[in-house]
């Protein structure tokens, strides 16, 4: 009889606004591990400077110094943090570098070339994937622009809660150098995946099938969206572009109007200040509607995987967006997502990652008493994303809602200050 | 301390004339004609007395760029020691006379903040006066307020938006592709546009809340339809679009053009998607362009059916697009109508007839707003606005077949009026009120003015008005219309707008909408729907019309259906960011 998983565990760690998953597969023989995603941009209360190392250790130890499998679904630090090396290797990424790592899956989009081989993308064309790429490292620099812009005092005046938005999303969307050249080197092979990729994880997890449901390449996306992608990374490849123009013109005290007289904006008489106040006030948030903007753009290039092993279906689709979701959902595999047993609740519980359609789609959602319930993962912390009264707040309040009306909930945000981790357990071939 | 400027330099009583000339770029910078010159005109704008801003009775420039933090100070004055209105940017005596002083008149203008400043204040007033004169009322911003604040420099962005809680219009400047810096406040269609958001706001609040696609969209396409049809009151700046020849040389001679520069293809390319663009060419990607692709859509009645067409951007195109081929297939009727010489046609001729479409054209899409429901408002009801418009003024269509036209071509991008609530020619059935009517109880001159009279009256006839009663009415206003009459005689209505509002749980969708609950929406869901109607009285205090979106109807259905989607059925809409999120969209293409 072929090996087969008889149980599946999932770890989810508590790293505060991050995700981190560790799955053990029990097999007969051993068991197998898959780490889905490991990072954080805010930490758990009272969490010691070493949290995520400690995360590290504990996994490390979990798995016996091996993982069959890890998959980070998109950059974002929030994902991939825990993933960063120390220079004096002690880091959490030099951690996971020590363990036997057979595969690694990230989203096409971190491919570090357009592949010309049958396992590439199919893409519109190379030079459409490269703009791609720059477009996603442009994100990065827009990023530190609106950061700097926070630093440097172009801001100041600004209502704080403004501020601290921006450099939330701004943090999240830095980019992590040293976590992303250390998945890159990590495991003996690395696949780059898309929608509907054969992606071969059964041969170090035998039984399991893996189902790639996002993200959808460029030209799968054109087939629905009858918009070419290659402008809109036209339009990020110029943003930091514009912070950075916008600023530079600030530092070096170019005058747009040179002889022209002006009143400097803290010394405005009485007739111009509130519209003036207002002025400023919109700039930031026009700012902040571009670091909103690229955070979702990112968060659409994640890997949304679907597992099934021994009956049941375990979903994990990171932080994939409405945009990304539309794909999978107009796509021929949507009807696998009926079955889903295991629900990691998408981009901890904001509005846009778990669309309605999707969520109407789980057959096994129902009151506790329903037998073989739904059961649902979410690794949140409240307070940190999105704003209550625009409906943004992250986790959602009506998504809850739904969550603990209608599945088995288990949220980081919930469980004991202290705890390394919440366990959940699946018994298969029931 | 030093007090703050406030008063004018003016110290005797204003002229007494009802408009004043300023000078604006009339299109856009990037409009150069063959002798170097730039498309500057002067235009009438209602006459008041400025102080520095300039700051009238409805606008005020306050010339803040956030991006530098600096303040740019107006020091133009715009009346002279007797109090006689001035332009202060008016072309000196020797630039009419030497093309090399015109020229460097104009850079000087081009580079002049205050310069700037004026000619975003005279297009916003202009287009105000517009409104107003198609309405023949005051007409309010989407504010409190009754200045409109206008930032010229805003920021560093190449982006400009109205935004009703910060009550303004912003305008970005960014580096364009040349090198040089483009100000969106010196084009003419960027601020006309603007400006149509916030008085189309105050015209009708609701049409900013979550609704269809088809809501948003209208807000663009008016907005464009606007910005387009206005630059044909500039009969000089037309001509010369079309035959590029500077007035003063023509020596008496008439000015003629070829027939082939005439077609509906070749004057969509010239004047109308063809003008200048300087936004769009100097967009750093280009995609600016993209504003003015509306009116290339050629006809197809799926379009509105097709995904791209659901982005209200997009959409709006289609609505834009429809204005736009029906008021080029009336002026092409117009001009096969002029007598050739040797072939070619009289340009004055040819530009006085678009002059003239456009402005009845305008006229009809402004006043059309009077009768459109106040909430929910879709294509079909705009069209039956529109005909209903132009039927109260126009009744018999038979010399220049407007609405027959209209009707025709938006049929063909798919748009057809209501099926219910018309008569077979898209126009708004007139009021039949299914129970008699009781005017006894209220005051006919109160109802002239008065919310809460008006408020009454619904109340008491609400059932022959169709309202249920389940949703909180709130009487939004009571406004005159004054017009002239097809006999010529002055008619004064009176336009009163009523919007229900339901907050409802799931459970009561069904009950109170009369549609079925989305798929997978809890009983528990707070859901808030909109219905309401548009009264109008006529001269003797009797409901000529009442065109009502009313809460119980089959539209809810799609509506919350897609509200429920996006998980939006009961989020209010974000007052700042709903125009600026929208048009940065827009400019990126």
């Amino acid at each position: 009889m072929a090996l087969a998983p008889t149980k599946v565990t999932l770890f989810s760690y508590q790293v505060g606004f991050g995700d981190c998953f560790l799955l053990r597969f029990h097999y007969p023989d051993r068991d197998r591990h898959a780490l889905i995603d490991f990072g954080s941009t805010g930490k758990p209360k009272h969490a010691e400077k070493d949290h995520m190392a400690k995360v590290a250790r504990d996994i490390a130890a979990r798995c016996g110094g091996r993982l069959e499998v890890v998959v980070a679904t998109h950059r974002h630090a929030d994902h991939i943090s825990g993933f960063a090396t120390d220079p004096d290797g002690d880091g959490p990424g030099d951690i996971i570098a020590g363990l036997a790592i057979d595969y690694v899956v990230q989203p096409w989009t971190e491919a570090p070339d357009a592949a010309k081989d049958s396992i590439g993308p199919e893409i519109s064309s190379p030079q459409a994937f490269t703009s791609r790429r720059m477009a996603l490292a442009a994100m990065h620099e827009t990023s530190r622009h609106a950061l700097a812009m926070l630093d440097d005092g172009s801001l100041h005046r600004v209502p704080k809660a403004i501020r601290e938005e921006l450099e939330f999303i701004g943090r999240d969307n830095l980019s992590n150098l040293s976590a992303v050249e250390n998945l890159m080197r990590l495991g003996r092979r690395r696949f780059y995946a898309w929608h509907g990729m054969d992606l071969p994880l059964h041969r170090v997890l035998p039984g399991v099938k893996t189902h790639v449901l996002g993200p959808p390449t460029l030209r799968q996306t054109d087939t629905i969206r009858k918009q070419r992608s290659e402008d809109e990374d036209e339009f990020w490849h110029l943003a930091p572009l514009r912070l950075s123009g916008a600023r530079a013109a600030v530092a070096e005290g170019e005058a747009l109007f040179p002889g022209h007289p002006t009143e400097p904006g803290n010394r405005l008489a009485a007739q111009w200040r509130w519209f003036a106040n207002r002025v400023e006030q919109v700039q930031a948030e026009q700012v902040l509607s571009l670091v909103r903007a690229l955070d979702k753009q990112m968060n659409n290039t994640s890997l949304i995987l679907l597992f099934e092993v021994g009956g049941k279906s375990l979903l994990f689709p990171g932080d994939a967006q409405i945009e990304n979701w539309r794909y999978a959902l107009q796509s021929p595999m949507a009807e696998k997502l009926t079955a889903v047993d295991l629900y990691k609740v998408g981009h901890h519980g904001s509005l846009n990652a778990t669309p309605r359609s999707l969520w109407a789609r789980f057959a096994k959602r129902g009151p506790s008493t329903k037998k073989g319930r739904l059961t649902t993962v979410m690794s949140t912390m409240p307070g940190k994303h999105g704003k209550e009264e625009r409906g943004t707040e992250v986790p959602r309040a009506t998504l809850l809602r739904a969550l603990e009306t209608d599945s088995e909930l288990h949220s980081t945000h919930r469980a004991p200050e202290g705890q390394l981790f919440q366990e959940v357990t699946l018994k298969l071939g029931g | 301390m030093k007090l703050p400027k406030l008063r004018s330099s003016a110290r005797t009583a204003p002229p007494a004339g009802n408009t004043r000339r300023l000078m604006i770029v009339a299109k856009d910078p990037g409009v150069t004609f063959a002798d170097g010159s730039l498309a500057f005109a002067e235009v009438d704008v209602p006459a008041e007395n400025l102080i520095p801003g300039p700051t009238g009775y409805r606008v005020k420039v306050v010339d803040y760029d956030a991006t530098a933090q600096v303040l740019y100070l107006p020091r133009a004055s715009y009346s002279d020691d007797a109090g006689e209105p001035v332009d202060p940017f008016a072309f000196p005596a020797e630039a009419e006379a030497s093309q090399e002083a015109r020229l460097l008149h104009q850079a000087r203008l081009l580079e002049n903040p205050n310069f700037h400043a004026q000619n975003a204040y005279a297009i916003v007033m202009r287009t105000l006066a517009r409104f107003e004169f198609a309405l023949g009322r005051r007409v309010s911003w989407g504010f409190r307020g009754h200045q409109l604040h206008v930032a010229p420099h805003a920021f560093l962005e190449a982006n400009a938006f109205y935004s009703e809680e910060d009550q303004g219009l912003f305008f970005g400047y960014f580096p364009g592709l040349s090198g040089a810096t483009v100000f969106t406040c010196l084009s003419h269609d960027i601020v006309a546009h603007e400006t149509t958001h916030a008085l189309l706001d105050g015209l009708r609040t609701h049409f900013t809340e979550p609704s269809t696609p088809d809501q948003a969209a209208f807000h663009e396409a008016l907005a464009d339809v606007v910005a387009l049809l206005s630059i044909f009151s500039l009969p000089e700046i037309v001509g010369r679009i079309l035959r590029d020849e500077p007035p003063r040389t023509r020596d008496g001679r008439i000015p003629l053009i070829e027939p082939e520069k005439l077609t509906v293809d070749a004057l969509t390319d010239s004047v109308i998607a063809g003008l200048g663009l300087q936004v769009g060419r100097e967009f750093p990607d280009g995609h600016g362009a993209a504003l003015r692709q509306s009116v290339r859509l050629k006809p197809d009645p799926t379009l509105l059916q097709q995904p791209e067409f659901l982005e209200e951007h997009r959409r709006g195109e289609v609505l834009a697009a429809a204005m736009m081929r029906a008021f080029l297939t009336l002026w092409r009727r117009r001009i096969d109508q002029l007598g050739t010489f040797e072939g070619r046609y009289n340009l004055d001729m040819v530009v006085e007839s678009g002059a003239k479409v456009a402005d009845h054209l305008l006229t009809m899409a402004i006043r059309a707003i009077d009768y459109c429901p106040p909430t929910d408002i879709d294509f079909s009801a705009y069209l039956a606005a529109l005909l209903t418009a132009d039927a109260e003024v126009v009744p018999d269509d038979s010399r220049f077949h407007y609405r027959a036209t209209l009707a025709e071509t938006f049929r063909a991008y798919g748009i057809a009026p209501p099926t219910e609530g018309c008569r077979e020619d898209g126009v708004w059935d007139r009021f039949k009120p299914k129970e008699p009517v009781t005017y006894a109880r209220s005051n006919f001159d109160s109802m002239l003015r008065d919310r809460d009279e008006v408020f009454r009256f619904i109340w008491e006839n609400r059932g022959a008005l169709g309202i249920d009663g389940r949703g909180q009415i709130e009487v939004d206003s009571v406004l005159p219309s004054v017009r002239h009459g097809p006999d010529g005689f002055l008619l004064k209505e009176t336009v009163c707008t009523y919007v229900e509002t339901a907050e409802l749980f799931g459970a009561e969708v069904e009950k109170v909408l009369g549609v079925e609950r989305p798929a997978g929406m809890p009983t528990t869901e707070r859901v808030t729907a909109y219905g309401g109607g548009v009264i109008v009285f006529d001269q003797y205090g009797q409901i000529k019309f009442h065109i009502a979106h009313r809460l119980r109807s089959p539209r809810q259905a799609y509506r919350l259906a897609l509200l429920w989607d996006r998980g939006a059925t009961a989020v209010a809409a974000d007052r700042r960011n709903r125009f600026a999120v929208a048009h940065r969209t827009r400019m990126e293409g």
